[in-house]
């Protein structure tokens, strides 16, 4: 694992790093992956309802953008173009589990959260994480690339592969619920 | 913008991301494996390559030996039997003449089709064997 053409891969920007991996330097890709390690396994975990899989999610991410980047064309799109690896990951593992967009039972969840008090979100700081595992696989995912990820429904449907009416829908359904479980009182 | 998309939005953007508790090192260890299993991968497939166009040279090189000479031979003879029946066609009734020549260009490439399919079919095999060593 040299680091070839560098003298500190920590001061190197991401630019170059990118680079430098497409050009098989293990070393620049490790650090590429130190510096975007936590973006990523946070999108998937809020994507995911477990982090130990969104874990693994992010790894098989990783090794395959490391497979294919060669096909990434300019340093910049990097980051949607890993997006997009991540989102496909995480597709293709709801599939093999054949659990893709199930419902979940709101009645067998309750929708307030103990979190969900006015002081919380007065500083703005609401319990996210278990908000959204309360959501289906697909209102999860829709709902994190629109407000976390701040895509446009077009860009979700092409990145998900998910008729645009099915995406609107889930994101509005998903913000409401999000909504009822946070803001319990305001109803 | 309601208040609250814009509390989920500060929500997101704030949100905790996790520390590197070894991810980045179990990352690095499957990238060296799986390069390495590329390079294995490749050596494979360049060994292969080396040793179907051996064996293919080789093939070429007894069958050559074998039936070469005949081959040409058999060759020149139909090549030979082309050019005269197309120079020496009889002139008269053109429709006949026509006719004739049709016939006899017909029977001569027949007696040199087996060969030239037999070429095609080295040439199709080998081409197939390549593309298969050269698959991921």
């Amino acid at each position: 694992m040299a680091a070839r053409g560098f003298s500190n891969l920590a001061q190197a920007t991401e630019a170059a790093l990118i680079i430098a991996a497409q050009a098989r330097d293990q070393a620049a890709f490790g650090e590429l992956v130190k510096r975007r390690q936590g973006w990523a396994r946070g999108l998937l975990r809020r994507m995911c309802r477990s982090h130990a899989e969104a874990d693994d999610l992010a790894q098989e991410a990783f090794i395959k953008a490391w497979e294919r980047l060669k096909d990434l064309e300019t340093p910049a799109a990097f980051p949607g173009w890993f997006r997009r690896i991540a989102v496909t990951t995480f597709l293709m593992a709801k599939r093999r589990q054949k659990a893709v967009f199930e419902e979940i039972d709101e009645a067998a969840n309750p929708i307030a959260s103990e979190d969900s008090t006015p002081e919380n979100q007065a500083g703005a700081k609401i319990d996210l994480e278990k908000a959204l595992a309360r959501l289906s696989d697909a209102e999860r995912l829709c709902v994190t690339l629109n407000h976390g990820e701040g895509l446009s429904h077009s860009e979700i449907v092409e990145i998900t592969g998910l008729p645009l009416g099915t995406v609107k829908s889930h994101v509005l359904r998903g913000t409401e619920k999000l909504r009822r479980m946070l803001e319990p009182q305001s109803e | 913008m309601s208040d609250f998309d814009a509390l989920l939005k500060r929500s997101f953007a704030e949100a905790h991301e996790p520390e590197d508790d070894g991810f980045v090192v179990n990352v690095a260890h499957k990238v060296a494996r799986s390069e390495k299993a590329l390079q294995i991968r490749n050596a494979f497939q360049t060994g292969s390559v080396v040793i179907g166009s051996a064996a293919a040279a080789y093939g070429v090189y007894a069958f050559l030996g074998a039936f070469g000479q005949d081959f040409l031979a058999a060759a020149g003879l139909e090549i030979a039997r082309i050019h005269g029946s197309l120079s020496a066609a009889p002139v008269g009734d053109v429709a006949g003449g026509a006719a004739g020549e049709a016939q006899t260009l017909m029977t001569t490439m027949g007696a040199g089709l087996t060969q030239v399919l037999l070429l095609a079919g080295i040439l199709a095999g080998g081409a197939v064997a390549l593309r298969a060593t050269q698959q991921d």
